[in-house]
């Protein structure tokens, strides 16, 4: 065992041009482990990619996919919604040794690193960084509701233009509230 | 000696194209020989009582298949032969399947052509040969009548005797114009 490990380690440093004995005897250990083909060529998984419902792809066979149907991209396993962006890519041990994946065409899309979710009492009324209040009115015939009204200029994530479109839309609900509240006194 | 008066700097352009081809081969084709392989791996290893399918001679993208019809259903013990071309696509783009046994099927034309939603617009790239024909010889028994290709057999499939007899008689016919 010990000797093993050495090896390994040694292996670390060198150029893995040529697979070690110990990874050759893990290899044969462990033939087409089905777990890690990719869904579309069946083969294990290159540049993999994982979607949002689970499933596992090679980048270049989801692009394609992606490409053949773009007006309604389908997870080809369980039809979900997929797009190039709900698409995590996995990195493993060594693939720092190849060539960066993201250099080709078409490349790879990038890590995303969300936020934790914020657990508070109150999900719509968060008194945190920035006020953030939500609220609704209801009248029949008409509904009107205005959402995630983000105060003071503070948007969830400044300067990506789907903030700036959230802000804008919540502003012009909140103004359409106002008026009909005004409407609705005056009436 | 003309030949020698060629500029060497220009390139052929046959041998330009056959430059071309081999890259196409090398890149897209190479990988669709290989998806092609494994489903043959897969569909040799499934051991399916039904189906059955092999390449037509040393062309990868044409294959041969058959498929027996389920016990307990109209088609029970007939064998249909079918014929099935991958795109260059594939596994991107559907296979065209066709029936080279005429078919008595609510379902399938007269050329042979199949109306089933998953060689359409409902395929998926996860799909290969073992399912597309396991879900051929389902709708053998689960036919869509809503939208039949032989308005005829669709009618004819509320009377399972007589629906039955039917299939039987068209197969023996071909049996014996074949034989």
């Amino acid at each position: 065992m010990a000797s093993n490990a050495t090896e390994e380690n040694a292996s670390e440093n060198e150029n893995k041009s040529e697979p070690t004995p110990s990874s050759s005897q893990n290899e044969n250990n462990e033939p087409n482990n089905p777990n890690f083909e990719c869904n579309i060529c069946l083969d294990t998984a290159k540049e993999a990619v994982v979607s949002m419902c689970g499933h596992l792809f090679c980048w270049p066979c989801l692009s394609r996919w992606l490409e053949t149907r773009p007006n309604r991209s389908a997870c080809p396993v369980c039809k979900a919604g997929i797009s190039r962006d709900k698409v995590i890519p996995l990195y493993g041990r060594g693939s720092g040794d190849q060539t960066d994946p993201r250099d080709k065409t078409p490349p790879r899309p990038q890590g995303q690193r969300s936020e934790p979710e914020n657990n508070g009492m109150f999900p719509g009324l968060d008194m945190g960084g920035g006020w953030h209040v939500s609220f609704g009115i209801g009248a029949f015939p008409f509904m009107f509701f205005a959402n995630n009204v983000a105060g003071f200029g503070q948007a969830p994530a400044p300067g990506s233009p789907q903030a700036a479109q959230e802000q804008f839309l919540s502003k012009v609900f909140l103004w359409v509230a106002l008026i009909f509240i005004f409407w609705l006194f005056i009436a | 000696m003309a030949s020698q008066n060629v500029d060497p700097t220009r390139v052929n352009p046959n041998t330009r194209k056959q430059r071309d081809k081999s890259e196409l081969l090398s890149g897209g084709l190479h990988s669709v020989t290989q998806r092609l392989q494994q489903d043959l791996m897969t569909l040799m290893c499934s051991g399916e009582k039904y189906v059955s399918g092999f390449p037509d001679g040393d062309n990868l993208f044409h294959w041969k298949a058959t498929i027996t019809g389920a016990e307990g259903t109209a088609y029970e013990g007939l064998e249909y032969k079918l014929e099935i071309e991958f795109p260059d696509r594939y596994p991107f783009a559907a296979p065209k399947v066709k029936f080279l046994t005429p078919c008595y099927h609510p379902n399938v034309d007269n050329l042979g052509t199949i109306c089933l939603d998953i060689l359409k617009d409902k395929w998926s790239a996860l799909m290969d040969v073992r399912t597309v024909l396991l879900s051929i010889h389902l709708l053998l028994s689960e036919p869509n009548n809503k939208d039949p290709l032989n308005a005829e057999a669709a009618q004819m499939w509320q009377n399972k005797t007589e629906y039955a007899a039917m299939v039987q008689r068209k197969h023996r016919e071909h049996a014996a114009k074949t034989e």
